[in-house]
């Protein structure tokens, strides 16, 4: 659920304990990742600016979108910016992340970032030094704190655009700092997971303590992307996700969670779906499969089978198989080969079955003696 | 017929257990093995005595479940309980700060959670020809209940260690973090196990080395997989003539497979733990206790030095409870009783048999 998701965020690190931290992941199939992220950036902001939650602060990281344009989504949200108290900044990782601008237009500024935006943000021109990044944002936080004691939140826009810039052993670096930090309250950041090797997609699902990826709500039916069929499915991509949710939690369980995301004018909405149990459990453990149910057919063979000697209480003398063929025999075989062809057709997965039928037909027809 | 004999089989080597080993923490098994406690009894009964010295133990990490600390600590305190020196190695930028997690042992005999209860099975009647092999269980545990406090300890996780196992001769800590090459560690490592090295003499103590998270990604060596591989070749070479026990916990889902499985042959003894999802419906229904369970312990080998035989283990994987809260058990999976009877199988087998009567051949 989204909303455990937020308050997860909100209620913060304990005591003596790394800061939770959220992966937003998502992929081509599902591209609703950066909604998810904007959703739950606002869901933080409002409770910071109420007061309702443990970090006082927020530091974006911002390598995706110019500062500018978090401010115009926050202030759709009715969120303040610029208000009395300072309760958010960006570094801005998007203008300028080489220093190139900076060196080629000289001293005239770089001027991406509009007046609101500037005041909150803050431009970082070498993201490739990962440690000066980690302390400029960690830097940053502090200022927001001022003298107060207290705590702060960190959001990374993109850890894609971070892993171009530096190794993933860097990259992990960052976050285990600001998610070991003591005044971090929480941390989340946003993946596209078709982008990395799995192994790289590993690392931050290792690094985080709660795991929300965005799957197709919709499987096409053939591997091919863009068809004429599925071009309708592919652009209801675009507008509605499965959102499942892994909660690593301190008992060391793991909670699953799983919702419907879709995305409309008014904005995005999560709603539950019905779950069909936990998948996972069953995979733990060998495979006992008990089948209880017994179909139809079954039941009629299961009433049509003779039991050995003494159970064969219907009323008929008791017959006992002495392997060799007697009179009997022969004038029960033409009756016999009719319920063996029914009980062969039942019995598809039993080997020995097809090999009498053949052989008994065989038989009927004269042929081996 | 009744003197317990050490020999299990005609296979072992017959050496005679001596008597009890001078150095406390350490005890002899067969085949002229010591054994130190990993901390854990149904742990050390599930290996055959224990973590044999100069082995390698490698835990195989869950990414979402922290229960190869549990194992690391429960490791790290027994030894220091029985005073055998400790070295460990973790990612983080302070690693003492891990010491103040270690549990301390549980003062009194009477908290013990579990009783090993061999009076009763004196009550059964044990055909002759088996009795050898019963007997020498019963000396096994009668012996180790004696011994108890001197190899292994019941931990109680919610208390922490006092603070006088943890002084400064005892305990070394180092950060990998921003190791490159791992040359910092291997040398700490090797300087370390320089006091333990073995003679042909009796022993004079036994250490411990616990590297915790090896190859987490924040590590600068992390993308470096043949230096892992070397580093833990020389390890273990350099284990292997010294009288320690080293423990060593990864995450085998960062690392590529091939590096993994390499990673993983090169164990001792290799152990994986794995969580369990939470309020899950179907295996609430599978397992008995599963309201207790908190992960799944498996094992996938167990070290045999000096001998041919192998250990075949009746389950390989173990679940971790903690009862009261406090104390750490390994528990056999036990499957919840369900409807037993095999309506399918039975038909099939039904109609093979109608078919046999009907006609007129026999198999």
């Amino acid at each position: 659920m989204a909303e455990s998701i937020c308050r997860a965020l909100r209620d913060g690190a304990l005591e003596g304990e790394h800061a939770p931290a959220l992966t937003i992941k998502d992929s081509i199939d599902a591209p609703l990742g950066f909604d998810v992220f904007a959703h739950v950036l606002a869901q933080l902001s409002s409770h910071i600016l109420a007061g309702k939650s443990q970090s006082r602060g927020l530091v974006l990281v911002a390598f995706t979108r110019s500062p500018s344009f978090y401010v115009d989504l926050l202030k759709e949200r009715g969120l303040e910016v610029n208000s009395s108290r300072k309760w958010i900044q960006i570094l801005d990782c998007y203008s300028d992340p080489h220093g190139w601008k900076d060196r080629i237009m000289g001293q005239g500024k770089v001027d991406d970032a509009t007046k609101e935006a500037s005041g909150v943000s803050r431009l970082c021109k070498d993201v490739k030094d990962m440690d000066k990044l980690c302390s400029l944002a960690i830097e940053l936080g502090k200022g927001l704190l001022g003298e107060g004691k207290g705590r702060f939140s960190f959001a990374l826009d993109s850890v894609n655009e971070m892993l171009r810039y530096a190794s993933v052993h860097s990259v992990a670096r960052v976050l285990s700092d600001l998610r070991s930090h003591d005044l971090a309250s929480c941390v989340f950041w946003l993946l596209h997971s078709d982008l990395l090797e799995d192994k790289v997609a590993a690392v931050f699902d290792y690094m985080s303590s709660m795991v929300a990826s965005l799957e197709s709500a919709i499987r096409a039916s053939n591997g091919l992307r863009i068809s004429l069929e599925n071009l309708s499915l592919t652009e209801q991509n675009f507008r509605r996700a499965k959102f499942s949710i892994r909660f690593k939690r301190r008992n060391g369980r793991v909670r699953l969670m799983s919702e419907e995301v879709s995305i409309e004018r008014s904005g995005i909405t999560f709603s539950s779906v019905s779950t069909d149990g936990g998948t996972m459990g069953g995979s733990l453990l060998p495979k006992v499969q008990f089948n209880l149910q017994l179909s139809e057919k079954e039941q009629m063979d299961r009433a049509k089978v003779v039991l050995p000697f003494e159970h064969q209480g219907n009323g008929e003398p008791i017959e006992i198989y002495d392997g060799r063929r007697s009179l009997a025999d022969k004038n029960n075989e033409a009756a016999g080969t009719m319920q063996m062809k029914d009980s062969s057709k039942v019995c598809l997965h039993c080997w020995c079955c097809y090999r009498i039928t053949d052989v008994a037909s065989n038989y009927s027809n004269g042929g081996i003696s | 017929m009744a003197t317990p004999k050490t020999r299990a089989s005609s296979f072992s080597r017959n050496v005679p257990s001596t008597a009890a080993p001078q150095v406390p923490g350490v005890k002899s098994g067969p085949n002229g093995t010591l054994f130190l406690s990993s901390g854990i009894s149904d742990l050390d009964k599930i290996l055959g005595g224990g973590f044999p010295l100069g082995s390698l133990v490698v835990v195989m990490e869950d990414p979402e479940a922290p229960h190869h600390m549990l194992l690391l600590r429960n490791f790290m305190s027994q030894g220091l309980v029985l005073n055998q020196p400790l070295l460990y190695a973790s990612p983080a930028k302070d690693p003492r700060g891990f010491l103040g997690t270690l549990p301390s042992p549980v003062s009194s005999k009477d908290d013990k959670p579990l009783n090993r209860d061999s009076e009763q099975e004196k009550g059964l009647r044990i055909a002759w020809q088996y009795k050898k092999y019963f007997g020498e269980n019963q000396q096994n545990s009668n012996s180790q209940r004696d011994n108890k406090f001197e190899f292994c300890n019941e931990f109680d996780l919610r208390k922490p260690l006092q603070r006088q196992f943890l002084s400064g001769q005892r305990v070394e800590c180092m950060s990998t973090q921003d190791s490159p090459d791992l040359a910092a560690l291997h040398d700490r490592c090797a300087t370390f196990l320089k006091q333990f090295f073995r003679t042909d003499g009796n022993i004079s103590g036994a250490g411990r080395i616990a590297i915790q998270s090896f190859c987490a990604p924040q590590c600068t060596y992390f993308d470096k997989e043949w230096h892992v591989l070397s580093f833990i070749r020389s390890l273990r070479s350099m284990i292997r003539s010294s009288n320690a026990v080293v423990i060593l916990s990864f995450p085998p889902s960062l690392l590529s497979p091939s590096f993994s499985k390499r990673l993983q042959h090169m164990a001792d003894t290799l152990l994986s733990v794995r969580a369990i999802p939470d309020e899950d419906k179907d295996l609430a229904k599978l397992l008995t206790g599963y309201q207790d369970m908190i992960g799944l312990l498996s094992v996938h080998k167990v070290a045999r030095i000096n001998t041919q035989v192998p250990i075949i283990l009746e389950a390989a994987t173990f679940s971790i409870k903690l009862q009261k809260r406090k104390f750490l058990v390994l528990e056999c999976l036990n499957q919840a009783p369900v409807d037993g009877s095999s309506g399918t199988s039975y038909a099939t087998s039904g109609s093979c048999s109608v078919s046999s009567k009907g006609g007129s051949l026999d198999f």
